[in-house]
């Protein structure tokens, strides 16, 4: 990796950021009409190209050579992290409706985990790059923050609507949303009058850990462990919070190798008695 | 005019049914009509269940007693629970 690129690495608090929530944004800069450039190029496709996207419209390679993308995927991934084969041109016309919460398909040849999901760890990563403005009436894709921990039922899933707190991703153009490949989502209803875009990559880790792949302060440690342990995503019951938080802190670890997290006893307990309740 | 039913599916975050909602869905007895993410919605139409009940919703299922298992394959986020209302629509 250059020196420009890793003025880019995530810090701790944005890779914790990652683990609690399971996404992450970036904006690369580019000229002013590049992404209408290649929303431009996408409206002239005549067929989805699928897979061969890039050739359709090789502007789309720039963007993920940028250095905050690159910064970006390398913290999450290791910088030896390749992309995917598999990539998809998703066009949402007016009038398109919402699909179900579900978690993507794991029958992607080019996985390599034995096609498990991955709660405990960031093996692969969706990269969603949207070339226009998304707005709320223009299909924005929605997610569950958190809920990549967990393995989702999506027949059940299926009676569940909106969530009191989802994300709609509603985000300027040239933004790049990078999920944990877990996360639960759904493309949303387009009901505006503008095609709305939005072309998915996938980049896999390459290799284990030796040490954080990302701008790392070991001071911050108990900090960490406190966000992960106390920082809500959204809320669920009870009785699977310290399952959430046994896999925040194995995904951590996971990710940092040698500068794994030491849980270590502190009175959290000791301060001001409560007080009455007036 | 008919008398018909609504269904609204509303998770709490307990059994509970004073427990923070979680998620909801609503399903109305209207041809044609699907449930959705709303991506416009700002929060969820009631903050629990007791208050759906209090707006005169009527609990029709209530979320299994046994509760979630810690080491299921499986997750669902939140227990539902599900409410009627019977209105009438104009055919």
């Amino acid at each position: 990796m250059t020196s420009s690129e890793t003025g880019y690495l995530l810090n701790d608090d944005q890779v914790a950021d990652f683990i609690i929530n399971g996404y992450h944004i970036v904006k690369p800069s580019f000229s002013k009409n590049f992404h209408s450039d290649v929303y431009t190029a996408l409206e002239g496709l005549p067929t989805n190209p699928g897979d061969a996207v890039n050739d359709a419209v090789p502007a789309l390679d720039q963007i993920y050579t940028h250095p905050s993308v690159v910064g970006a995927l390398s913290s999450l991934l290791g910088s030896d992290y390749t992309m995917a084969e598999h990539r998809h041109c998703h066009r949402n016309h007016p009038g398109t409706r919402s699909q179900m919460w579900h978690q993507d398909n794991l029958n992607i040849p080019m996985l390599e985990d034995g096609h498990g999901r991955v709660p405990d760890h960031v093996r692969s990563v969706l990269v969603m790059y949207y070339p226009q403005n998304v707005e709320a009436n223009m299909g924005p894709t929605a997610l569950i923050p958190g809920s990549h921990l967990f393995t989702s039922a999506p027949d059940r899933n299926a009676s569940q609507g909106n969530f009191r707190d989802q994300i709609i991703a509603t985000v300027d153009a040239g933004s790049l949303l990078i999920l944990h490949y877990d996360i639960w989502h759904a493309g949303t209803a387009n009901t505006s009058d503008k095609v709305r875009y939005m072309v998915k990559y996938l980049f896999e880790r390459s290799t284990e850990s030796e040490d954080p792949s990302w701008d790392h302060d070991s001071s911050q440690d108990t900090r960490i462990l406190d966000r992960l342990e106390k920082d809500e995503a959204a809320a669920l019951q009870r009785s699977l919070v310290s399952k959430r938080n046994y896999l925040r802190t194995k995904m951590w670890n996971n990710l940092a190798g040698s500068a794994r997290l030491e849980y270590e006893y502190r009175d959290k307990w000791a301060g001001a008695w409560p007080q009455p309740v007036k | 005019m008919a008398i018909k039913q609504r269904l609204l599916y509303l998770s709490g975050q307990s059994m509970d049914p004073r427990s923070p909602a979680i998620s909801q869905a609503l399903h109305e007895p209207i041809e044609g009509t699907i449930v959705e993410i709303d991506p416009t919605a700002k929060g969820l139409d009631y903050a629990t269940v007791h208050d759906a009940v209090v707006d005169g919703w009527r609990i029709v299922h209530f979320p299994d007693q046994r509760g979630s298992v810690y080491d299921s394959d499986v997750e669902v986020i939140g227990f539902q629970f599900i409410l009627e209302k019977l209105e009438e629509f104009n055919d």
